[in-house]
């Protein structure tokens, strides 16, 4: 298997991974595409520093995730403050539930946090261990775990002023 | 809600997020060969055009220099041959902003460092190129009106009166909008600096 094989077939088992940051990063689908797009492209670019140290996904969660940063300063647009109207609209062909309903109130208690936290949080609904997030962002193990209880005191109070 | 049911939540989303996964490896590999990202192109086209429109009103105005017959005059030709210049310079360093040349392979903390500080740059920035364009403005009515009506508009006390007010009352709801719209973001751009010290 020569290396475009080898990359394609880490997208194909990691396209989970990427669409998943790419929607959590963005607010309508035009974003998302485009953001899909240039994940893939930087991550190929930089395909071959991959050391195989840390684990492929790994590695594709913190290209993804720096890319999404990027993003943000391309796009020129406030994620705090865009309204996320629209982002799943061609979904309803699936039985959503009040799904969108759900995504709208989990998006609005992240949109307040800060990026790095919003990193934190991504990592942590992907149920990532402490260790895995110290490595994709970075800051010590312990440091995670207190970012962990202070994102968690941030999100109380939020859901708290809004009742 | 609580993180569980945040997690419940993802979870939903995960679901659906299923059903748009449709890469295949052709798309993939054309993927990696094209950068057809688009709102980078946009972008970029955009400010090069605003800065082709700076560097042709500057040249405009050197080459109609000769008409410019007072003193004063010729100080708001140069100072507007500056403004131009100035507004070029702060288009170009934005633009070089957009650029991914950071190493995305860094960690995700460094990179949120990295991009607190070019936002709060960059906030600077526009800061700076709204008050100039402000000023451009009036500099361009009194330019325009030597070159194409043969007038010196600044001899008009009513130019004085209404440029004065209207600038005043610009200015005051200018900045009246840049730090509420600002103070919150660079606040919070301030504090994650903060955090991410070592």
């Amino acid at each position: 298997m020569d290396k475009k094989e080898t990359f394609i077939a880490a997208i194909k088992d990691n396209e989970g991974l990427i669409y998943k940051v790419a929607s959590f990063y963005t607010n309508t689908i035009e974003d998302r595409k485009d953001l899909v797009q240039e994940i893939i492209y930087q991550l190929w670019k930089s395909f071959d520093s991959f050391n195989q140290k840390s684990g492929l996904s790994t590695w594709m969660y913190r290209v993804a995730m720096n890319v999404a940063i990027y993003h943000l300063k391309i796009s020129k647009r406030n994620f705090l403050t865009v309204p996320m109207d629209g982002q799943f609209s061609n979904l309803h062909e699936t039985d959503n539930g009040g799904f969108e309903e759900k995504w709208k109130a989990l998006r609005q208690q992240l949109d307040k946090l800060n990026l790095l936290d919003r990193g934190i949080i991504l990592l942590y609904l992907e149920n990532k261990s402490y260790e895995e997030i110290a490595q994709i962002t970075g800051i010590s193990e312990s440091n995670v775990g207190t970012k962990m209880f202070r994102i968690k005191e941030k999100l109380k109070k939020q859901i708290n002023k809004q009742l | 809600m609580e993180l569980d049911d945040l997690k419940n939540t993802w979870k939903g989303i995960d679901n659906q997020l299923k059903n748009q996964q449709n890469l295949n490896p052709k798309m993939i590999d054309q993927m990696t060969k094209t950068k057809y990202y688009s709102s980078l192109k946009k972008i970029a086209y955009s400010e090069i055009i605003g800065i082709l429109l700076c560097f042709a009103g500057a040249a405009y105005v050197a080459l109609n220099f000769g008409k410019l017959d007072t003193t004063f005059l010729q100080g708001v030709g140069i100072v507007s041959i500056l403004l131009l210049l100035t507004l070029s310079v702060i288009s170009v360093i934005s633009l070089r902003q957009f650029s991914m040349k950071e190493n995305v392979n860094e960690p995700y903390a460094e990179t949120v460092k990295v991009f607190a500080i070019t936002k709060l740059r960059f906030h600077k920035f526009q800061r700076i190129n709204i008050t100039l364009s402000y000023l451009l403005l009036v500099i361009t009515i009194i330019l325009l009106s030597k070159f194409f009506g043969g007038n010196d508009i600044t001899d008009s006390k009513y130019f004085w009166v209404f440029s004065f007010s209207f600038g005043y009352i610009f200015l005051l709801f200018y900045s009246k909008w840049v730090m509420k719209y600002y103070n919150k973001t660079l606040k919070q751009t301030e504090e994650l600096l903060l955090e991410l010290q070592p």
